[in-house]
Protein backbone atom coordinates (compact mmCIF):
# COMPACT_ATOMS: atom_id res chain seq x y z
CA UNK A 1 0.00 0.00 0.00
CA UNK A 2 2.70 2.30 1.11
CA UNK A 3 4.94 1.35 -1.77
CA UNK A 4 2.21 1.80 -4.33
CA UNK A 5 1.36 5.27 -3.12
CA UNK A 6 5.06 6.13 -3.24
CA UNK A 7 5.30 4.96 -6.83
CA UNK A 8 2.17 6.95 -7.61
CA UNK A 9 3.82 10.06 -6.28
CA UNK A 10 6.88 9.35 -8.40
CA UNK A 11 4.78 8.99 -11.48
CA UNK A 12 2.93 12.17 -10.80
CA UNK A 13 6.23 13.90 -10.14
CA UNK A 14 7.69 12.53 -13.36
CA UNK A 15 4.80 13.79 -15.42
CA UNK A 16 4.72 17.20 -13.85
CA UNK A 17 8.50 17.35 -14.47
CA UNK A 18 8.01 16.39 -18.04
CA UNK A 19 5.25 18.93 -18.43
CA UNK A 20 7.44 21.63 -17.01
CA UNK A 21 10.32 20.62 -19.24
CA UNK A 22 8.07 20.55 -22.26
CA UNK A 23 6.69 23.97 -21.41
CA UNK A 24 10.14 25.38 -20.84
CA UNK A 25 11.67 24.04 -24.05
CA UNK A 26 8.89 24.40 -26.56
CA UNK A 27 6.09 26.66 -25.35
CA UNK A 28 7.76 29.38 -23.34
CA UNK A 29 8.85 32.34 -25.49
CA UNK A 30 7.49 30.38 -28.47
CA UNK A 31 10.70 28.36 -28.63
CA UNK A 32 9.03 25.78 -30.87
CA UNK A 33 9.51 28.33 -33.63
CA UNK A 34 13.24 27.53 -33.65
CA UNK A 35 12.39 23.99 -34.65
CA UNK A 36 9.73 24.92 -37.20
CA UNK A 37 11.86 27.57 -38.86
CA UNK A 38 14.90 25.28 -38.70
CA UNK A 39 12.91 22.51 -40.34
CA UNK A 40 11.99 24.92 -43.13
CA UNK A 41 15.63 25.83 -43.69
CA UNK A 42 16.74 22.18 -43.64
CA UNK A 43 14.09 21.22 -46.17
CA UNK A 44 14.88 24.17 -48.41
CA UNK A 45 18.63 23.45 -48.38
CA UNK A 46 18.11 19.73 -48.98
CA UNK A 47 15.61 20.22 -51.78
CA UNK A 48 17.72 22.64 -53.79
CA UNK A 49 20.94 20.76 -53.06
CA UNK A 50 19.27 17.60 -54.39
CA UNK A 51 18.29 19.40 -57.59
CA UNK A 52 21.83 20.72 -58.09
CA UNK A 53 23.19 17.28 -57.23
CA UNK A 54 21.02 15.53 -59.82
CA UNK A 55 21.83 18.03 -62.56
CA UNK A 56 25.54 18.04 -61.82
CA UNK A 57 25.68 14.31 -61.25
CA UNK A 58 23.96 13.40 -64.52
CA UNK A 59 26.10 15.90 -66.42
CA UNK A 60 29.36 14.51 -65.05
CA UNK A 61 28.20 10.92 -65.47
CA UNK A 62 27.22 11.49 -69.09
CA UNK A 63 30.53 13.19 -69.87
CA UNK A 64 32.46 10.33 -68.31
CA UNK A 65 30.35 7.61 -69.92
CA UNK A 66 30.61 9.34 -73.32
CA UNK A 67 34.37 9.52 -72.91
CA UNK A 68 34.50 5.80 -72.12
CA UNK A 69 31.93 4.56 -74.60
CA UNK A 70 31.69 6.79 -77.65
CA UNK A 71 33.32 5.41 -80.76
CA UNK A 72 35.00 7.23 -83.59
CA UNK A 73 34.73 11.02 -83.56
CA UNK A 74 36.59 14.04 -84.87
CA UNK A 75 39.96 14.77 -83.21
CA UNK A 76 38.70 18.14 -81.97
CA UNK A 77 35.70 16.59 -80.24
CA UNK A 78 37.94 13.92 -78.78
CA UNK A 79 40.32 16.56 -77.36
CA UNK A 80 37.43 18.52 -75.83
CA UNK A 81 36.05 15.35 -74.31
CA UNK A 82 39.44 14.45 -72.84
CA UNK A 83 39.69 17.85 -71.16
CA UNK A 84 36.12 17.61 -69.81
CA UNK A 85 36.73 14.10 -68.57
CA UNK A 86 39.89 15.24 -66.80
CA UNK A 87 38.02 18.09 -65.10
CA UNK A 88 35.30 15.68 -64.01
CA UNK A 89 37.89 13.37 -62.52
CA UNK A 90 39.47 16.21 -60.56
CA UNK A 91 36.03 17.22 -59.28
CA UNK A 92 35.18 13.69 -58.19
CA UNK A 93 38.53 13.11 -56.52
CA UNK A 94 38.55 16.37 -54.57
CA UNK A 95 34.90 16.28 -53.49
CA UNK A 96 34.86 12.65 -52.51
CA UNK A 97 38.28 12.93 -50.90
CA UNK A 98 37.46 15.68 -48.41
CA UNK A 99 34.80 15.99 -45.69
CA UNK A 100 31.64 17.87 -46.63
CA UNK A 101 32.03 20.07 -43.55
CA UNK A 102 35.46 21.25 -44.71
CA UNK A 103 34.01 21.98 -48.15
CA UNK A 104 31.20 23.97 -46.57
CA UNK A 105 33.63 26.01 -44.46
CA UNK A 106 35.89 26.68 -47.45
CA UNK A 107 32.99 27.83 -49.58
CA UNK A 108 31.65 30.10 -46.82
CA UNK A 109 34.83 31.48 -45.28
CA UNK A 110 37.13 31.46 -48.33
CA UNK A 111 35.20 31.61 -51.58
CA UNK A 112 32.38 33.87 -50.35
CA UNK A 113 34.50 35.53 -47.66
CA UNK A 114 34.36 39.04 -49.04
CA UNK A 115 30.68 39.11 -49.98
CA UNK A 116 27.63 39.29 -47.75
CA UNK A 117 25.60 36.39 -48.85
CA UNK A 118 22.59 34.39 -47.72
CA UNK A 119 23.89 31.47 -45.67
CA UNK A 120 21.31 29.04 -46.94
CA UNK A 121 22.47 29.84 -50.47
CA UNK A 122 26.02 28.91 -49.46
CA UNK A 123 24.76 25.68 -47.90
CA UNK A 124 22.74 24.83 -51.03
CA UNK A 125 25.80 25.35 -53.23
CA UNK A 126 28.11 23.38 -50.94
CA UNK A 127 25.80 20.41 -50.43
CA UNK A 128 24.72 20.45 -54.08
CA UNK A 129 28.30 20.29 -55.32
CA UNK A 130 29.08 17.59 -52.79
CA UNK A 131 26.05 15.48 -53.64
CA UNK A 132 26.72 15.84 -57.37
CA UNK A 133 29.94 13.87 -57.02
CA UNK A 134 28.20 10.92 -55.42
CA UNK A 135 25.25 11.05 -57.81
CA UNK A 136 27.72 11.11 -60.72
CA UNK A 137 29.29 7.84 -59.68
CA UNK A 138 25.91 6.23 -59.04
CA UNK A 139 24.62 7.30 -62.46
CA UNK A 140 27.81 6.37 -64.28
CA UNK A 141 27.59 2.90 -62.79
CA UNK A 142 23.98 2.78 -63.94
CA UNK A 143 24.87 3.79 -67.50
CA UNK A 144 27.72 1.30 -67.71
CA UNK A 145 25.46 -1.50 -66.47
CA UNK A 146 23.05 -1.10 -69.40
CA UNK A 147 23.64 -3.84 -71.94
CA UNK A 148 25.87 -2.80 -74.84
CA UNK A 149 23.19 -4.21 -77.15
CA UNK A 150 20.89 -1.33 -76.18
CA UNK A 151 23.44 1.18 -77.47
CA UNK A 152 23.91 -0.83 -80.64
CA UNK A 153 20.19 -1.19 -81.27
CA UNK A 154 19.74 2.56 -80.87
CA UNK A 155 22.67 3.43 -83.11
CA UNK A 156 21.64 0.86 -85.73
CA UNK A 157 18.26 2.60 -86.09
CA UNK A 158 20.09 5.82 -86.91
CA UNK A 159 20.01 7.57 -83.55
CA UNK A 160 23.07 9.69 -82.75
CA UNK A 161 25.06 8.95 -79.62
CA UNK A 162 23.25 11.76 -77.79
CA UNK A 163 19.80 10.60 -78.94
CA UNK A 164 20.58 7.02 -77.95
CA UNK A 165 21.59 8.27 -74.52
CA UNK A 166 18.50 10.41 -74.13
CA UNK A 167 15.78 8.11 -75.47
CA UNK A 168 17.17 4.71 -74.61
CA UNK A 169 19.96 4.66 -72.04
CA UNK A 170 19.06 7.39 -69.54
CA UNK A 171 15.44 6.26 -68.94
CA UNK A 172 16.66 2.74 -68.18
CA UNK A 173 19.51 4.08 -66.06
CA UNK A 174 17.18 6.26 -64.05
CA UNK A 175 15.05 3.32 -63.09
CA UNK A 176 18.09 1.23 -62.16
CA UNK A 177 19.74 3.86 -59.99
CA UNK A 178 16.60 5.06 -58.24
CA UNK A 179 17.19 3.07 -55.03
CA UNK A 180 20.78 4.30 -54.78
CA UNK A 181 19.72 7.88 -55.55
CA UNK A 182 17.01 7.77 -52.91
CA UNK A 183 19.56 6.59 -50.42
CA UNK A 184 21.94 9.38 -51.39
CA UNK A 185 19.24 11.98 -50.75
CA UNK A 186 18.41 10.55 -47.35
CA UNK A 187 22.10 10.79 -46.49
CA UNK A 188 22.15 14.36 -47.81
CA UNK A 189 19.18 15.38 -45.67
CA UNK A 190 21.02 14.26 -42.54
CA UNK A 191 24.36 15.68 -43.70
CA UNK A 192 22.91 19.19 -43.88
CA UNK A 193 22.84 19.10 -40.07
CA UNK A 194 26.45 20.34 -40.08
CA UNK A 195 25.29 23.62 -41.63
CA UNK A 196 25.22 25.08 -38.13
CA UNK A 197 29.00 25.48 -38.47
CA UNK A 198 28.39 28.50 -40.68
CA UNK A 199 25.69 29.64 -38.22
CA UNK A 200 22.86 28.69 -40.54
CA UNK A 201 19.79 28.15 -38.38
CA UNK A 202 18.68 24.79 -39.67
CA UNK A 203 16.81 22.15 -37.69
CA UNK A 204 19.82 20.93 -35.72
CA UNK A 205 20.92 24.46 -34.93
CA UNK A 206 17.35 25.30 -33.84
CA UNK A 207 17.39 22.52 -31.29
CA UNK A 208 20.81 23.63 -30.15
CA UNK A 209 19.65 27.20 -29.65
CA UNK A 210 16.82 25.99 -27.42
CA UNK A 211 19.28 23.89 -25.42
CA UNK A 212 21.58 26.88 -24.93
CA UNK A 213 18.68 28.98 -23.64
CA UNK A 214 17.05 26.42 -21.34
CA UNK A 215 20.15 24.44 -20.30
CA UNK A 216 18.04 21.35 -20.87
CA UNK A 217 19.40 19.04 -23.56
CA UNK A 218 17.12 16.02 -23.56
CA UNK A 219 13.87 17.26 -25.04
CA UNK A 220 15.18 19.64 -27.73
CA UNK A 221 17.64 17.07 -29.07
CA UNK A 222 15.13 14.24 -28.96
CA UNK A 223 12.65 16.43 -30.79
CA UNK A 224 15.25 17.22 -33.47
CA UNK A 225 16.07 13.52 -33.85
CA UNK A 226 12.39 12.61 -34.08
CA UNK A 227 11.81 15.18 -36.82
CA UNK A 228 14.76 13.89 -38.89
CA UNK A 229 13.54 10.35 -38.41
CA UNK A 230 10.03 11.27 -39.55
CA UNK A 231 11.39 13.01 -42.65
CA UNK A 232 13.55 10.01 -43.55
CA UNK A 233 10.65 7.60 -43.13
CA UNK A 234 8.48 9.78 -45.37
CA UNK A 235 11.25 9.97 -47.99
CA UNK A 236 11.82 6.21 -47.91
CA UNK A 237 8.15 5.56 -48.47
CA UNK A 238 7.98 8.05 -51.33
CA UNK A 239 10.95 6.30 -52.89
CA UNK A 240 9.30 2.90 -52.58
CA UNK A 241 6.14 4.27 -54.13
CA UNK A 242 8.04 5.75 -57.08
CA UNK A 243 9.98 2.54 -57.63
CA UNK A 244 6.82 0.49 -57.63
CA UNK A 245 5.18 2.81 -60.15
CA UNK A 246 8.20 2.69 -62.45
CA UNK A 247 8.35 -1.07 -62.23
CA UNK A 248 4.65 -1.52 -62.90
CA UNK A 249 5.09 0.25 -66.25
CA UNK A 250 7.01 -2.83 -67.42
CA UNK A 251 4.44 -5.35 -66.45
CA UNK B 1 39.81 20.33 -112.00
CA UNK B 2 36.63 18.33 -111.94
CA UNK B 3 36.47 14.85 -110.60
CA UNK B 4 33.63 13.22 -112.47
CA UNK B 5 34.26 9.76 -111.19
CA UNK B 6 33.32 10.47 -107.57
CA UNK B 7 30.34 12.55 -108.68
CA UNK B 8 28.92 9.67 -110.66
CA UNK B 9 25.32 9.15 -109.66
CA UNK B 10 24.31 5.88 -108.08
CA UNK B 11 22.18 3.61 -110.23
CA UNK B 12 20.42 1.09 -108.00
CA UNK B 13 19.77 -1.31 -110.86
CA UNK B 14 23.33 -1.68 -112.09
CA UNK B 15 25.57 -0.57 -109.25
CA UNK B 16 26.05 -2.64 -106.10
CA UNK B 17 23.91 -1.46 -103.19
CA UNK B 18 26.78 -2.28 -100.86
CA UNK B 19 30.32 -2.56 -102.07
CA UNK B 20 33.04 -3.67 -99.70
CA UNK B 21 36.67 -3.21 -100.72
CA UNK B 22 39.59 -4.88 -98.93
CA UNK B 23 38.07 -4.57 -95.50
CA UNK B 24 40.38 -5.25 -92.56
CA UNK B 25 39.64 -5.25 -88.87
CA UNK B 26 41.96 -6.10 -86.04
CA UNK B 27 41.33 -6.19 -82.31
CA UNK B 28 44.77 -5.63 -80.79
CA UNK B 29 46.70 -8.70 -81.98
CA UNK B 30 43.70 -10.53 -83.38
CA UNK B 31 43.05 -10.10 -87.10
CA UNK B 32 39.32 -10.60 -87.38
CA UNK B 33 39.11 -9.57 -91.04
CA UNK B 34 42.02 -9.92 -93.45
CA UNK B 35 40.95 -8.08 -96.55
CA UNK B 36 37.35 -8.85 -97.45
CA UNK B 37 35.76 -7.59 -100.67
CA UNK B 38 32.15 -8.19 -101.64
CA UNK B 39 29.45 -6.60 -103.79
CA UNK B 40 25.84 -6.86 -102.76
CA UNK B 41 23.16 -5.86 -105.27
CA UNK B 42 19.61 -4.76 -104.79
CA UNK B 43 17.37 -7.74 -104.08
CA UNK B 44 20.27 -10.02 -103.15
CA UNK B 45 19.76 -12.35 -100.24
CA UNK B 46 23.32 -12.98 -99.15
CA UNK B 47 23.99 -15.58 -96.49
CA UNK B 48 27.34 -15.49 -94.74
CA UNK B 49 28.34 -18.80 -93.20
CA UNK B 50 31.49 -20.26 -91.76
CA UNK B 51 32.98 -21.68 -88.58
CA UNK B 52 32.76 -19.62 -85.43
CA UNK B 53 35.53 -17.07 -85.16
CA UNK B 54 35.71 -16.72 -88.92
CA UNK B 55 34.85 -13.01 -88.74
CA UNK B 56 31.37 -13.18 -90.24
CA UNK B 57 29.66 -11.22 -87.49
CA UNK B 58 32.47 -8.68 -87.46
CA UNK B 59 32.08 -8.30 -91.22
CA UNK B 60 28.34 -7.71 -90.88
CA UNK B 61 28.85 -5.18 -88.11
CA UNK B 62 31.39 -3.31 -90.22
CA UNK B 63 28.74 -2.79 -92.90
CA UNK B 64 26.90 -0.23 -90.75
CA UNK B 65 30.01 0.67 -88.77
CA UNK B 66 28.85 -0.69 -85.45
CA UNK B 67 32.40 -1.97 -85.72
CA UNK B 68 34.92 0.52 -87.11
CA UNK B 69 37.03 -1.13 -89.82
CA UNK B 70 40.78 -0.81 -89.37
CA UNK B 71 41.19 -0.22 -93.10
CA UNK B 72 39.32 -0.71 -96.34
CA UNK B 73 36.15 0.89 -97.66
CA UNK B 74 32.44 0.29 -97.50
CA UNK B 75 30.24 1.97 -100.13
CA UNK B 76 26.50 2.14 -99.51
CA UNK B 77 24.32 3.42 -102.34
CA UNK B 78 27.40 4.89 -103.98
CA UNK B 79 28.64 6.76 -100.90
CA UNK B 80 31.76 5.75 -99.05
CA UNK B 81 30.38 5.45 -95.52
CA UNK B 82 33.78 4.61 -94.04
CA UNK B 83 34.96 8.14 -94.84
CA UNK B 84 35.81 10.62 -92.11
CA UNK B 85 33.15 13.24 -92.79
CA UNK B 86 30.21 10.95 -93.36
CA UNK B 87 27.04 11.34 -91.32
CA UNK B 88 26.79 7.65 -90.53
CA UNK B 89 23.51 8.13 -88.62
CA UNK B 90 21.78 9.16 -91.83
CA UNK B 91 22.98 6.05 -93.67
CA UNK B 92 22.15 3.73 -90.78
CA UNK B 93 18.50 4.79 -91.12
CA UNK B 94 18.53 2.95 -94.43
CA UNK B 95 20.26 -0.17 -93.04
CA UNK B 96 18.05 -2.13 -90.67
CA UNK B 97 19.77 -4.46 -88.25
CA UNK B 98 18.54 -7.46 -86.28
CA UNK B 99 20.62 -8.81 -83.42
CA UNK B 100 21.08 -12.22 -81.88
CA UNK B 101 19.92 -10.91 -78.50
CA UNK B 102 16.93 -8.96 -79.97
CA UNK B 103 17.88 -5.77 -78.10
CA UNK B 104 14.34 -4.48 -77.79
CA UNK B 105 14.06 -1.45 -75.53
CA UNK B 106 12.64 -2.87 -72.29
CA UNK B 107 11.22 0.42 -71.02
CA UNK B 108 9.02 0.93 -74.08
CA UNK B 109 5.93 -0.88 -75.32
CA UNK B 110 6.14 -2.77 -78.57
CA UNK B 111 4.45 0.17 -80.31
CA UNK B 112 6.90 2.69 -78.86
CA UNK B 113 9.83 0.45 -79.77
CA UNK B 114 8.66 0.59 -83.36
CA UNK B 115 7.62 4.22 -83.64
CA UNK B 116 10.38 5.99 -81.71
CA UNK B 117 12.90 6.08 -84.56
CA UNK B 118 10.45 6.99 -87.37
CA UNK B 119 9.00 9.78 -85.24
CA UNK B 120 12.27 11.25 -84.03
CA UNK B 121 14.41 10.67 -87.10
CA UNK B 122 11.93 10.87 -89.97
CA UNK B 123 9.65 13.32 -88.17
CA UNK B 124 6.53 11.30 -88.75
CA UNK B 125 3.41 12.10 -86.79
CA UNK B 126 2.38 9.72 -84.03
CA UNK B 127 -0.67 8.63 -86.03
CA UNK B 128 1.28 7.99 -89.21
CA UNK B 129 4.06 6.06 -87.47
CA UNK B 130 1.59 3.97 -85.49
CA UNK B 131 -0.51 3.20 -88.55
CA UNK B 132 2.57 1.95 -90.38
CA UNK B 133 3.68 -0.03 -87.35
CA UNK B 134 0.26 -1.70 -87.10
CA UNK B 135 0.47 -2.85 -90.71
CA UNK B 136 3.83 -4.47 -90.00
CA UNK B 137 2.66 -5.96 -86.69
CA UNK B 138 -0.31 -7.46 -88.43
CA UNK B 139 1.98 -9.00 -91.02
CA UNK B 140 3.99 -10.83 -88.36
CA UNK B 141 0.83 -11.78 -86.47
CA UNK B 142 1.54 -9.68 -83.37
CA UNK B 143 -0.97 -6.87 -83.72
CA UNK B 144 -2.54 -7.84 -80.40
CA UNK B 145 0.79 -7.34 -78.59
CA UNK B 146 1.21 -3.67 -79.56
CA UNK B 147 0.81 -2.48 -75.97
CA UNK B 148 2.89 -5.24 -74.38
CA UNK B 149 6.34 -4.68 -72.96
CA UNK B 150 9.24 -6.78 -74.29
CA UNK B 151 9.59 -8.87 -71.12
CA UNK B 152 6.04 -10.10 -71.67
CA UNK B 153 6.98 -11.65 -75.02
CA UNK B 154 8.52 -14.99 -75.95
CA UNK B 155 11.90 -15.07 -77.67
CA UNK B 156 10.38 -15.69 -81.06
CA UNK B 157 7.94 -12.83 -80.58
CA UNK B 158 10.76 -10.54 -79.49
CA UNK B 159 12.77 -11.28 -82.58
CA UNK B 160 9.78 -10.76 -84.86
CA UNK B 161 9.23 -7.39 -83.18
CA UNK B 162 12.92 -6.58 -83.61
CA UNK B 163 12.60 -7.28 -87.34
CA UNK B 164 9.54 -5.08 -87.82
CA UNK B 165 11.10 -2.37 -85.66
CA UNK B 166 13.93 -2.19 -88.17
CA UNK B 167 11.44 -2.33 -91.07
CA UNK B 168 9.60 0.71 -89.70
CA UNK B 169 12.48 2.84 -90.95
CA UNK B 170 11.86 1.54 -94.48
CA UNK B 171 15.45 0.40 -94.91
CA UNK B 172 17.05 -0.44 -98.24
CA UNK B 173 18.90 -3.37 -96.74
CA UNK B 174 18.40 -5.58 -93.70
CA UNK B 175 21.35 -7.00 -91.78
CA UNK B 176 20.74 -10.10 -89.65
CA UNK B 177 23.31 -11.11 -87.07
CA UNK B 178 22.53 -14.72 -86.12
CA UNK B 179 18.85 -13.91 -85.66
CA UNK B 180 17.83 -17.38 -84.46
CA UNK B 181 20.85 -18.41 -82.40
CA UNK B 182 19.40 -17.28 -79.07
CA UNK B 183 16.00 -18.87 -79.66
CA UNK B 184 14.51 -22.07 -78.33
CA UNK B 185 14.24 -24.55 -81.22
CA UNK B 186 10.45 -24.38 -81.39
CA UNK B 187 10.61 -20.62 -81.95
CA UNK B 188 13.11 -20.61 -84.79
CA UNK B 189 10.47 -21.38 -87.40
CA UNK B 190 8.31 -18.32 -86.78
CA UNK B 191 11.32 -16.00 -87.20
CA UNK B 192 12.53 -17.75 -90.34
CA UNK B 193 9.00 -17.47 -91.72
CA UNK B 194 9.16 -13.68 -91.41
CA UNK B 195 12.58 -13.59 -93.07
CA UNK B 196 11.34 -15.84 -95.87
CA UNK B 197 8.53 -13.37 -96.48
CA UNK B 198 11.01 -10.52 -96.72
CA UNK B 199 13.16 -12.40 -99.20
CA UNK B 200 10.11 -13.10 -101.35
CA UNK B 201 9.40 -9.37 -101.39
CA UNK B 202 12.88 -8.81 -102.78
CA UNK B 203 14.21 -7.07 -99.70
CA UNK B 204 17.99 -6.90 -99.88
CA UNK B 205 19.27 -8.99 -97.00
CA UNK B 206 22.63 -9.93 -95.52
CA UNK B 207 22.29 -12.78 -93.08
CA UNK B 208 24.86 -14.34 -90.77
CA UNK B 209 23.48 -17.66 -89.63
CA UNK B 210 24.06 -21.30 -88.80
CA UNK B 211 20.72 -22.36 -90.29
CA UNK B 212 22.07 -24.22 -93.32
CA UNK B 213 18.78 -25.62 -94.53
CA UNK B 214 17.30 -22.15 -94.46
CA UNK B 215 20.29 -20.74 -96.34
CA UNK B 216 19.90 -23.37 -99.00
CA UNK B 217 16.23 -22.54 -99.41
CA UNK B 218 16.27 -18.74 -99.32
CA UNK B 219 19.73 -17.46 -100.28
CA UNK B 220 20.48 -16.02 -103.67
CA UNK B 221 24.15 -16.14 -102.80
CA UNK B 222 26.13 -17.85 -100.08
CA UNK B 223 29.47 -16.53 -98.86
CA UNK B 224 31.82 -18.86 -97.02
CA UNK B 225 34.20 -17.20 -94.60
CA UNK B 226 37.08 -18.64 -92.61
CA UNK B 227 39.96 -16.96 -90.81
CA UNK B 228 38.76 -13.51 -91.67
CA UNK B 229 38.58 -14.07 -95.40
CA UNK B 230 36.01 -15.00 -98.00
CA UNK B 231 37.06 -18.38 -99.33
CA UNK B 232 34.14 -19.07 -101.61
CA UNK B 233 31.05 -17.38 -103.02
CA UNK B 234 28.28 -19.04 -104.96
CA UNK B 235 24.65 -19.95 -105.38
CA UNK B 236 23.20 -22.48 -102.90
CA UNK B 237 23.49 -25.12 -105.63
CA UNK B 238 27.21 -24.46 -106.20
CA UNK B 239 27.83 -24.09 -102.50
CA UNK B 240 26.27 -27.33 -101.30
CA UNK B 241 26.75 -29.57 -104.32
CA UNK B 242 30.02 -28.38 -105.84
CA UNK B 243 32.22 -26.92 -103.14
CA UNK B 244 35.56 -25.90 -104.65
CA UNK B 245 37.82 -25.51 -101.63
CA UNK B 246 38.89 -28.24 -99.23
CA UNK B 247 38.03 -25.96 -96.39
CA UNK B 248 34.40 -25.69 -97.43
CA UNK B 249 34.19 -29.42 -98.10
CA UNK B 250 35.32 -30.28 -94.60
CA UNK B 251 33.00 -27.59 -93.18
CA UNK B 252 30.04 -29.08 -95.01
CA UNK B 253 31.03 -32.59 -93.93
CA UNK B 254 30.95 -31.52 -90.33
CA UNK B 255 27.65 -29.69 -90.36
CA UNK B 256 25.48 -31.69 -92.75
Amino acid sequence: MNILSLMGEDIVEFFTGFGNDFYLNFIKNARWKYLVNGLGVTMKVTLFAVLIGIALGFLVAIIRATHDKAGMMSPLLKAVLNVLNFLCNVYLTVIRGTPVLVQLLIIYFVIFASVRIDKSFVAIVAFGINSGAYVAEIVRGGIMSIDQGQFEAGRSLGFSFAQTMWYIIIPQTFKNVLPALGNEFIVLLKETSVAGYIALEDLTKGGDIIRSQTFSALLPLLAVAAIYLTLVIILSNLQKLLERRLRSSEK
Amino acid sequence: MKNNETKKTFNPDTDPLISVKDLKKSFKDLHALNGVSLDIYKGDVVFIVGPSGSGKSTFLRCLNRLEEPTSGEVYFEGVEITGRNVDINRHRQKMGMVFQQFNLFPHMTVMKNMTQAPRKLQHKSKEEAEAEARVLLDRVGLLDRADAYPNQLSGGQKQRIAIVRALCMKPDVMLFDEPTSALDPEMVGEVLQVMRGLAEEKMTMVVVTHEMAFAREVASKIVFMAEGQILETGTPEEFFNHPKTERLKSFLDRIL
